[in-house]
């Protein structure tokens, strides 16, 4: 046990140093551009797991750390990015971050599904959307030259950081406090049959009436986001022409 | 839970900052994420399954609001031409 943990830092140690040996700036002919970033993901792999089984018992609370701090480092730069397409990506750093601390918690089944629901559908549908309602600053040439002007300034940001750090200031100091006053109950993750059984029992008994209610809004959101989105707007001078992005609103005279 | 705190936090920050319509939807979605890391933490430290069955429906109507979030910014974009927030500044009281 102790020979094969000395030659798992050594393979870890090596594609670390062949990675940021392909990283590293060189005055010759680039390297190829597919694997320096393979080799540096397969370095922070293997570091992690080393640190898994290097720690033990405190693994647990290094991945919490490690993952808070990803979720945490991601979201700002979900809010700070000027360009939304980097903004939707850092959220899926989030969202995986999120997934990783759930299944940290004991809680398989919502990580999964988090990964399945928000980085897979939701995101998708985000990124189709950034991508379709794209539009160009007049003067610059073409969408992805530029950063817009309205994504350029943000508004009224001091007040904005002031409420919502206030915000987080006064809820975190009272979880904190309570926390400490309640001396941590047992984090006992139910084991045995699974956790998906487990969730799935618990839903089908004592949560069927919201389930039920789940799958009731989800027809009707979808029914609504169909109708919403279908609604033509008034057209233009031939039948059957519909108005570009805008024109419908400079024609338009206010009720 | 703090964790969850500060993510809702950041989430919060982002929304009242943007102009850009799709980054403050995306804004309320990292609001979702703190709120679930917040619900399987408590349901941690209570011991029971309620916290994560919670969190599936959060889930859910977080997955809703997008969808139908997005259909509106989609029409709200077809009617203006922009995606900023302050053109529409005249809904403003």
């Amino acid at each position: 046990m102790q020979v094969s943990l000395v030659y798992a830092v050594y393979v870890v140690a090596a594609i670390g140093a062949m990675a940021v040996y392909a990283a590293l700036p060189k005055a010759g002919r680039p390297s190829r551009r597919g694997v320096v970033p393979c080799l540096l993901i397969a370095a922070v792999c293997g570091l992690t797991l080393l640190l898994g089984r290097l720690l033990g018992e405190s693994a647990q609370r290094a991945y919490f750390f490690l993952l808070s701090v990803l979720a945490v480092g991601g979201a700002v730069r979900v809010i700070t990015h000027p360009r939304p397409v980097y903004s939707a990506l850092f959220f899926v750093l989030v969202v995986l971050s999120t997934a990783g601390l759930m299944v940290l918690a004991g809680a398989e089944f919502l990580g999964a599904a988090l990964v399945i629901v928000y980085a897979g559908a939701i995101l998708v549908t985000y990124v189709f959307v950034i991508m379709l309602a794209q539009q160009s600053t007049p003067s610059a040439g073409g969408q992805f030259g530029s950063v817009l002007r309205y994504d350029r300034d943000a508004r009224e940001p001091l007040a904005a950081v002031l409420a919502g750090f206030v915000l987080v200031g006064t809820v975190g100091g009272l979880v904190v406090s309570r926390n400490a006053a309640a001396a941590g109950g047992a984090a006992t993750a139910t084991g045995g049959a699974g956790n998906t059984l487990e969730i799935g029992r618990v839903l089908l008994t004592d949560f069927a009436v919201s389930v039920e209610l789940a799958g009731v809004l989800l027809m009707v959101a979808m029914v609504g986001a169909i109708a919403i989105a279908r609604k033509r707007l008034p057209r233009g001078d031939e039948p059957g022409q519909e108005l570009a992005p805008g024109e419908a609103g400079r024609r338009a005279t206010p009720f | 839970m703090l964790l969850g705190v500060v993510l809702f936090g950041l989430g919060v920050v982002g929304f009242l900052t943007r102009r850009n319509l799709i980054i403050m939807f995306l804004c309320t979605e990292v609001m979702f994420q703190g709120v679930l890391v917040n619900l399987v933490a408590m349901g941690l430290a209570r011991g029971n399954l309620q916290g994560q069955a919670f969190g599936l429906f959060v889930l859910v109507i977080a997955a809703v609001e997008a969808g139908l979030g997005l259909a509106i910014v989609v029409m709200l974009y077809r009617r203006r031409g922009t995606l900023d927030a302050e053109g529409w500044r005249q809904m403003r009281g």
